[in-house]
Formats: C-alpha cells, sequence, structure tokens
C-alpha cells in the first residue's frame, strides 16, 4: 500500500537491444526480399524519422537507399556496401509524410517503398526562416541542440525538418571519428546543471555506449586521438560546481584522470556578472590543442578562456579583460593591439584554430567587469570572435569578427557557439536570443514562459570569405549548432547490445538530519509523489508549496541518509540546460544514485513537521 | 547560543563577541532547514553567538547591512562584518567560516 507512484525503467540501451533482436528475430523468421522488405520505423524509440530496412539478396551486393526530397534537391542518398543480409538506416525522413524511399541494388533492380512517418509531437523548433541554396548546403544538416523545451533537431537547406530526437539529450552534439555522435544522456541528475553522463549514438538513435560518470556531464566534450574522451564533470562532495574534467577511457568508461579547476585558479577571482560563490567558472566548453598539448577552458563566469598545460595542469594564459583579476594573475594575461578589438563577456565554446587563433562565441552578457558600468542587454551585441595570440610578448590582436553590428538582435546572454570549417569560412550560432517586447529580455524566457511579452529565437549564420552563405531562423533557444551530414563512410548501425559504461557517484548526502521519528502515516496523495527506480539510481519527484520543509530520508536499522530537497523558487543565474526547467515550480525532482549505498532501505519523506513513509522500499 | 533578537537587541549582542547573523524568513523552507543546521554548528564551536533575525520584521538591519535575501548569513567580529554567505548551508561549510576567524 503506498501512496507515492513506484516504477522501475530499464536503460534505454536494454530496451532498444530488446527491439532490436525482437526485429531481428522476425526479418530472420520471413522471406524478406528487395520486393517485399520488412521495414521498421523509428525502430529504437526515439529517432522518428529514422527507419531501418532488411531484406536478403541471392548474392553479396551493395545497396543505394535513396530518401526522395519533396524537390529533387531535397533527396538524401547512401550506398551501403555489398551483402547478402541487408539492415540498413534509413535517414532523413520528413515528418508526417508519405515517404518515397527508393532501393537499389548496384547496378540492378530497384524499388520505392513509401515510409509514412508521423507528425512530430509536441516539441520541435518552429522554422521561421531558412536562407541557403541547396547547392551549397547540399545534403549536409543544420542541427540544433536544445536549450529549453524544444528537442534536438535537423534542419536541411529547405528549412525542412530531416532528423530529430523526441528524448531530451543536450548540450554539444559532436561526431565521433567512427561517425557516431555524442550527447548528454537524458537522464537529468540536477537542474540545471548536470546529466548522468554520455550517450553515443547512431542517427536512428541507437545508443551504442552510455557513458555513466561518478560527477556526471555537463555542457562539452572532445574525441581525444586514442579515441578517449575529455569531458566536463562536477566534483559531487564539492560546495562548487561546472569546475572539474575528467578523462575517460572510451572502452570502459573508467576515468583515468581528473582536473579540478580551483588547482590553477582561485574563486573569486575575475568575477562575472552572473557569477555566484557555488557556480565560480561555469565552464560551458574546452578544446584540446595537439600543437600545444594544452587544454583551453571557457568559464562564462570569470569572462576568461584559460589555458592549461594538458600534462602539469599547469596555467599557461588567460584570455580576458585583466581588469579586476589580482595582480599574481596579470602575467598571465594579453595585451590588445590593432585598431579594431572588444574582449569577450560570458563567451561560450572555445576553439583553437590549427593555425593557434583562438575562437569564441563572445556573448557579451555585463560587458564589463564593473558592475557600475554593466551593458542593459538592449543596448549590447553578440558575435563570433576570432583573436591571434602572441604568447611571446603577450599581445592579442582581433582579427575576425562577426555580429557586433547586428547589435540587440543577434544578443544572446546565454549558450551558443562558433565553428571554424577553415580559412574565413566559419558558422556563428547565436541560440539564446530573447526579446521582451520589441527589446532583448534582461531574464531568462524559460522562466516567464507564459508571458506573452517574452518571445525566444535562435539564429545561425555560416559565413565564407566574408559572404553570408546560410542563416537559419527558428523560435526557441538552442544550446549550440552543427553542421553534419546524416550518413556517414563508416558503419551507420552496428547491431548488438548497446553497452553501458561507467558508474555512478555517491550522491551527496546533507550533513544534518532533522530529528524526527515516523508518524505512521503514509505521505498524503496530495504531494502528487512518485519514484521511478533505475539500475543504477531512483528519481523523486513531488509537489510542494514554496516554504515547505522536505526532506527524503533512506532509513534502516538504525542507519540513515537524508537529502534536503528545497522548495525555494531560485533564481538562475545560469540556464544553459532550461529544457527541464518545470513549469510549475512546485514540483520538485531529486535523484539518488545507488552507488555508495548497501542494503534494503525504507524510503521517508519529512514534510514540515512530520515524517511519512512511502510504503516503498529501495533495496541496493 | 542560538538566540532570536530583533533591531535593537542585535545591536546590543552583536559587537560583543564572534556573532553569526542569521537572515532567516519563517516562510523559507531552506531558512527552517539551516535552524537545524545552526543548532548542529552552535554544539560544534564555541566562543560564537548565532543570532536570528527575522527578515520580514527588521528592516532596518536588511538596509543596514546590505541583505537583500534569505537565508543570508553574516560573520561578525568584533562589530565588524567579515564573511558572508548566501543561501542554504551545510554544516562543514560554517564550522569552516567560523574557524578562520576563532
Amino acid at each position: 500500500m503506498s501512496t507515492v507512484q513506484y516504477s522501475f525503467e530499464e536503460s534505454l540501451a536494454a530496451r532498444q537491444a530488446k527491439a532490436e533482436q525482437a526485429m531481428l528475430a522476425e526479418f530472420e523468421a520471413g522471406r524478406y526480399t528487395l520486393e517485399h522488405p520488412l521495414i521498421k520505423i523509428n525502430p529504437y524509440f526515439i529517432s522518428p524519422l529514422s527507419a531501418v530496412i532488411l531484406f536478403e539478396t541471392g548474392k553479396e551486393v551493395a545497396v543505394t537507399v535513396t530518401v526522395k526530397g519533396k524537390e529533387p534537391e531535397g533527396t538524401i542518398s547512401h550506398t551501403f556496401p555489398p551483402a547478402k543480409r541487408h539492415i540498413l538506416p534509413v535517414l532523413g525522413l520528413y515528418p508526417d509524410y508519405d515517404n518515397q524511399v527508393e532501393v537499389r541494388l548496384y547496378r540492378g533492380e530497384a524499388v520505392t517503398v513509401t515510409v509514412r512517418t508521423a507528425p512530430l509531437e509536441g516539441n520541435y523548433p518552429k522554422l521561421i526562416s531558412m536562407e541557403t541554396t541547396a547547392s551549397y548546403l547540399k545534403d549536409q544538416m543544420i542541427f540544433l541542440s536544445p536549450s529549453m523545451s524544444e528537442l534536438a533537431t535537423a534542419f536541411d537547406y529547405k528549412g525542412d525538418i530531416r532528423w530529430h530526437l523526441n528524448v531530451p539529450t543536450v548540450f554539444d552534439i559532436a561526431r565521433l571519428r567512427n561517425g557516431n555522435i555524442l550527447m548528454s544522456t537524458d537522464r537529468l541528475v540536477r537542474i540545471p546543471y548536470y546529466l548522468s553522463g554520455l550517450y553515443e549514438l547512431t542517427l536512428t538513435g541507437k545508443v551504442v555506449r552510455e557513458y555513466s560518470m561518478p560527477g556526471g556531464y555537463h555542457h562539452d566534450k572532445i574525441e581525444m586521438e586514442d579515441g578517449n574522451l575529455l569531458v566536463l564533470s562536477e566534483d559531487l562532495e564539492s560546495d562548487t560546481v561546472e569546475d572539474t574534467m575528467v578523462l575517460l577511457d572510451r572502452n570502459t568508461g573508467e576515468t583515468l584522470r581528473t582536473w579540478d579547476f580551483k588547482d590553477f585558479l582561485t574563486p573569486g577571482e575575475g568575477k562575472s556578472g552572473s557569477w555566484s560563490a557555488e557556480d565560480w567558472f561555469h565552464c560551458n566548453a574546452l578544446w584540446y590543442d595537439k600543437n600545444t598539448n594544452s587544454v583551453t577552458l571557457s568559464g562564462r563566469h570569470i569572462d576568461a578562456m584559460v589555458n592549461i598545460d594538458y600534462d602539469t595542469g599547469k596555467l599557461n594564459w588567460i584570455i580576458g579583460d585583466p581588469e579586476t583579476w589580482p595582480e599574481d594573475k596579470q602575467k598571465y594575461f594579453f595585451r590588445p593591439v590593432g585598431e579594431e578589438f572588444d574582449w569577450q563577456y560570458e563567451q561560450h565554446a572555445c576553439l583553437v584554430t590549427p593555425d593557434g587563433d583562438v575562437m569564441c562565441f563572445d556573448n557579451g552578457h555585463w560587458r564589463s567587469k564593473h558592475p557600475e558600468h554593466y551593458w542593459k542587454n538592449k543596448d549590447n551585441f553578440s558575435r563570433g570572435v576570432r583573436y591571434r595570440i602572441n604568447t611571446g610578448d603577450m599581445t592579442i590582436r582581433q582579427v575576425w569578427q562577426y555580429g557586433k553590428e547586428r547589435g540587440q538582435h543577434f544578443f544572446s546572454k546565454y549558450i551558443c557557439n562558433v565553428e571554424y570549417y577553415g580559412e574565413d569560412h566559419y558558422m556563428v550560432h547565436s541560440g539564446g536570443i530573447q526579446y521582451e517586447g520589441e527589446n532583448a529580455m534582461e531574464g531568462f524566457a524559460v522562466m516567464a514562459a507564459d508571458d506573452p511579452t517574452i518571445r525566444s529565437k535562435s539564429i545561425t549564420v555560416e559565413l565564407c570569405q566574408g559572404e553570408k552563405m546560410m542563416e537559419l531562423q527558428v523560435e526557441g533557444n538552442y544550446y549550440r549548432a552543427e553542421k553534419l551530414r546524416l550518413y556517414h563512410d563508416g558503419d551507420n548501425l552496428p547491431l548488438g547490445p548497446g553497452q553501458r559504461l561507467g558508474q555512478m557517484g555517491h550522491t551527496r548526502e546533507f550533513d544534518t538530519l532533522i530529528p524526527m521519528e515516523p508518524c505512521g502515516e503514509l505521505l498524503p496523495e496530495r504531494y502528487e509523489a512518485s519514484v521511478t527506480e533505475e539500475e543504477d539510481r531512483f528519481v523523486f519527484k513531488a509537489v510542494f508549496e514554496g516554504g515547505q520543509l522536505v526532506m527524503l530520508m533512506l532509513e534502516r536499522d538504525g542507519e540513515e541518509h537524508g537529502y534536503y530537497i528545497s522548495t525555494a523558487r531560485t533564481p538562475f543565474n545560469a540556464l544553459c540546460c532550461g529544457t527541464f526547467i518545470e513549469k510549475d515550480a512546485r514540483k520538485v525532482n531529486l535523484s539518488v544514485n545507488k552507488a555508495g549505498l548497501s542494503g534494503t532501505f525504507d524510503l521517508r519523506v519529512i514534510v514540515d513537521d512530520k515524517k511519512y513513509d512511502t510504503g516503498i522500499q529501495i533495496t541496493v | 547560543m542560538i538566540k532570536e533578537v530583533n533591531t535593537e537587541e542585535f545591536h546590543d549582542l552583536m559587537p560583543q563577541t564572534l556573532t553569526l547573523a542569521d537572515f532567516y524568513s519563517p516562510t523559507c523552507g531552506p531558512c527552517k532547514m539551516l535552524s537545524f543546521v545552526l543548532a548542529d554548528v552552535d554544539k560544534s564551536c564555541e566562543g560564537v553567538q548565532i543570532l536570528k533575525i527575522n527578515f520580514d520584521t527588521n528592516p532596518a538591519l536588511l538596509e543596514e547591512y546590505g541583505v537583500s535575501g534569505y537565508p543570508t548569513l553574516i560573520l561578525f567580529q568584533n562589530g565588524q562584518e567579515v564573511s558572508r554567505k548566501s543561501g542554504l548551508q551545510q554544516k562543514p561549510a560554517l564550522i569552516k567560516m567560523i574557524q578562520e576567524y576563532q
């Protein structure tokens, strides 16, 4: 008997493995041919604009799969290596459409099948405009990753949606050398900061590997030359957040090395306008530069890009406005030269070009180190910027920028990225534009979602030799944009169960427990509480009024573990991962990892002056 | 020692010893939790008095010390502010804060 709704949820990888096994069993049991193939739409549940087509041929033959465009330029094709058993991913389907998919044998016959897709549900970006040409973008897509409720989506040259995930995987989308993409998992650990780890996915949505990380994942990661992953993470035992980086073993998920940013910087130095004691660095990007064997880290809340030696972790240099930084740090800063120069503030997405220039998206938020000189957003600008640094004489020159000239209409106080495609060829993604009335908004739109005077949009621009080649505008805010092809030259659909690697860390408990005996009553139904248990954690959700004292307890034989749940409506200074923000501020969400616990625990909840039973036990 | 004080009592007591002032609201969940933490801190730390000030009924003190939200913790030594923290804090962080000035 419980008033708390309980469910156990298998991992996405496990559910997909079962579905794939069933699909292959159906394929084996039937006699599927080119003329009568087996077609499974969205077989891995999360990529509704994908399908898998399965059939056999009498001899080994290469096969070309073509999704016909709504106009000829929109056609997407891929040729797969010779085989007799063909299990082929179909990518680039249009939503809510009778897609014509041609399957053609090499120098042989072809059939065309109709693949009817469902309309996309709810949370996808609404197109405002796409300006480019089919001859320029060809079969490349502009991928947008979530920052608000709209989920990861890719647009073609015409602005048609051709790929979408229906689960909230967030932050950066990176393509790995094997062609898979790497995004966050959809397993939220804590708003707004971090997820359980990473999914390595095919574009059919299949989880090839899931990396669970002791400190979770946020914002950014990069694949190293040896395939290992350099990832931004957290120290769960620390009072600070977003100031840790780890190296993950690609094959085992084991943490090979950890960097604590407090080892080379002192919290409280060089504060940006959004600084807080807990989120003193707010690392939103990392970049490994092989030429200097160094890592560049973007610290939003210090208005600076910080470069450290990869081997020693020692500070090499800092790009940012040196004002307010202490004397002992001044030697790490650069001196601007040249006529046109602006420092970057609260920047995102640092990168180092092959010739050593340093780029970022300069959000420009506050645009000063001195509170008395902070800029209003309506007077401000954001831009992509490229700096040339001389680490010999410590000078810095601004060699390129795009966006300042667009003023507040290109201004994003948070998120965004810049991409380097080659000399004088860039993408600049201003994904966090928010208006209140006609002017740039001062707060966060996601916190005022029902206000009709507030709207948000995203502008993504590609520039080549100074010419604008593409501009995509959509409603809503998007963390980053990437230009990718749907298919790649590797294995586009590796079969077999996805691997779950690594492990979650011990969830920090509250040091002080509330001395209270159980009242003998069940948690009242009015709190709408639920517990979703997973293999390695459980998630408690409920509805409490602001100001209530709430603590979740795990108890057995005098052993007590307490997890404080805040019911305060917190104003966020940073909200890169607003995807998970609840419109109803009374809703709370607590994730407790099983790591570090052992035994069978009664789950109880303290609400104000009563400790309630839930009737639920958690066994670890 | 933990004591609930008003503005006048605060001015009387604050200069005497090392003082941790807790600006709280009775309608704030984190403030309620903090009261248990402060009780724990009080047991562990000697030589510090903990004064609780109701945010809602002592506006003059808020203005005097620039307190704009709750909970806010301010540590005073000989009447001078030496450290400040905002939001719910865990016991080790508060003990460290106090011990730096003992």
